[in-house]
């Protein structure tokens, strides 16, 4: 890749990614309604509410903090986009970038905590100490997976673990370590944080956690910022076990039928607390993940 | 509804989007609270006019203020009311916050809202059907398209004039405790 386009995909790809998701929330809505026997909101309805809040006069801000945290979140979400492969797209991959977006994810987590903390309102503190809860189980589940993917094919890049997977379809991922498989997809409600486990933001519980204090423009950032999460982990799902893809639109395609299930399981299913979700993430994921760890490790690559 | 007309929605961003995503305080104000879960879940089903409820009026613009008002809501009306982030709308449902409605002559309510904070439309009834929710939305879709829906600038210039009735019924201290309402942004 030369260098004049390595800087055309880094503008282009967070804008990319930015309508994929956007479309996705949009998805979201129409689906759950159709499933919930509504009509539901029109596809580009989160085009309209973006271009509301961003229109808002915002009326207040706590502080420094409270301004910067979302534009840290915003970056981390960013520099994620880039460095993980969207079909054959990989402008900022290097040798070990698996290991890099292990800590580049936390990145947009801990912005969020600091915009909601300088707010000062209790249910933002409660909204962020469920989040980081919630991480804590979700975090080993997922290492344990990342760990098997970098033992099986002796690599920590995550390009190589795409191309390893390009051959047939019987070379993907989840056929080569389906246990791992399955410990992903049980974790992937927990990540992308839709029903059972919108736990962190629940509007019904504690005001819609960290976003109580976000009104107009930074609502609309803290939305961007969560768009992006739900591309970042769902393209991380497609390039680690469905085979990533060679151009964008198969990924797209891939990205989307993961995402329908997703929204199948969120549709139906009410809410779990904290503890039940700190019990079902420590228990099932991390024993599949464990299991397919000691299998890989016992049979090799 | 000209809400898929793409021409229209470039040329005028604010406008469309202010019109199709009307956000509403998640706020109990009086019985007629009742009405909005029907409204809002699989019966009537109000996400496919745009009309959401929100968890905090700091995302909100659309404030219903449902049923009667006694003076203690009034308070967190108020306060409420000041935390959205312009521009933002009032709509008074059912009877009670136009005239006291059956509460007319308790010594706790208060008998008419635009006194104390600026109403841009009300709902007749006690009370009204979730339908006449939908034909308010539409009602606010055609007066923010022609610029008829100003409360919020109201409230900014005649300030004076609705704290001294707010602290006829509220006291001097929830005055002196409130901040002066933000002005708009240049």
């Amino acid at each position: 890749m030369s260098t004049f386009m390595r800087v055309v995909w880094i503008v282009t790809l967070p804008v990319i990614a930015l309508l994929i998701s956007v479309l996705f929330l949009g998805l979201f809505r129409k689906i759950t309604a159709r499933i919930q026997r509504r009509y539901g909101p029109p596809v580009y309805q989160p085009v309209i509410d973006l271009t509301k809040l961003l229109t808002q006069h915002s009326n207040i801000s706590h502080g420094v903090m409270f301004d910067m945290g979302l534009i840290i979140a915003l970056a981390g979400s960013v520099v994620t986009v880039l460095l993980i492969p969207a079909g054959g797209i990989h402008p900022l991959s290097s040798s070990g970038d698996l290991l890099v977006i292990i800590y580049v994810m936390l990145i947009p987590v801990l912005g969020m905590a600091l915009a909601a903390g300088d707010s000062g309102n209790p249910n933002a503190s409660l909204g962020v100490s469920r989040k980081l809860i919630l991480g804590l189980g979700y975090e080993v589940p997922f290492l344990l997976v990342l760990l098997t993917v970098m033992t099986h094919g002796e690599t920590t890049s995550l390009v190589n673990v795409v191309q390893m997977q390009a051959d047939s379809i019987l070379s993907w991922g989840v056929f080569r370590f389906p246990l791992s498989a399955i410990a992903t997809f049980l974790i992937l409600p927990v990540m992308l944080g839709i029903h059972p486990f919108d736990i962190v933001g629940a509007p019904q519980e504690i005001s819609s956690g960290p976003q109580v204090e976000f009104g107009g423009k930074y609502l609309a950032l803290a939305t961007i910022e969560q768009a992006l999460q739900l591309f970042i982990v769902i393209a991380l799902f497609v390039d680690l076990f469905l085979g990533g893809a060679a151009n964008l639109g198969t990924f797209f395609l891939k990205m989307l039928g993961v995402f329908l299930i997703g929204i199948f399981i969120g549709a139906v299913y009410p809410r779990f607390r904290i503890d039940q979700a700190l019990r079902y993430c420590w228990k099932w994921p991390t024993l599949f993940a464990l299991a397919g760890l000691i299998l890989v490790m016992i049979i090799g690559g | 509804m000209d809400r898929a007309n793409i021409r229209k929605a470039i040329k005028d961003p604010h406008k469309w989007g202010e019109k199709y995503s009307l956000w509403v305080t998640y706020f109990c104000t009086g019985c007629g609270i009742m009405e909005i879960p029907p409204t809002i879940t699989a019966r009537w089903d109000a996400e496919r006019f745009g009309v959401k409820p929100m968890a905090t009026p700091r995302q909100a613009n659309l404030f219903l203020i449902t049923g009667y008002v006694s003076i203690k809501t009034l308070k967190a009306i108020i306060i409420s009311y000041e935390q959205m982030p312009n521009p933002k709308y009032t709509v008074a449902f059912g009877s009670c916050p136009i005239d006291g409605g059956l509460y007319y002559t308790s010594y706790n309510t208060i008998n008419h809202l635009d006194r104390y904070l600026p109403v841009d439309g009300w709902i007749a009834g006690c009370m009204p059907r979730p339908e006449a929710i939908f034909i308010a939305v539409t009602k606010l879709w055609k007066m923010i398209e022609g610029g008829m829906v100003d409360g919020y600038k109201r409230y900014e210039e005649n300030i004076d004039y609705y704290r001294r009735n707010q602290e006829r019924v509220l006291g001097r201290e929830f005055i002196e405790s409130s901040p002066a309402p933000m002005t708009e942004e240049p």
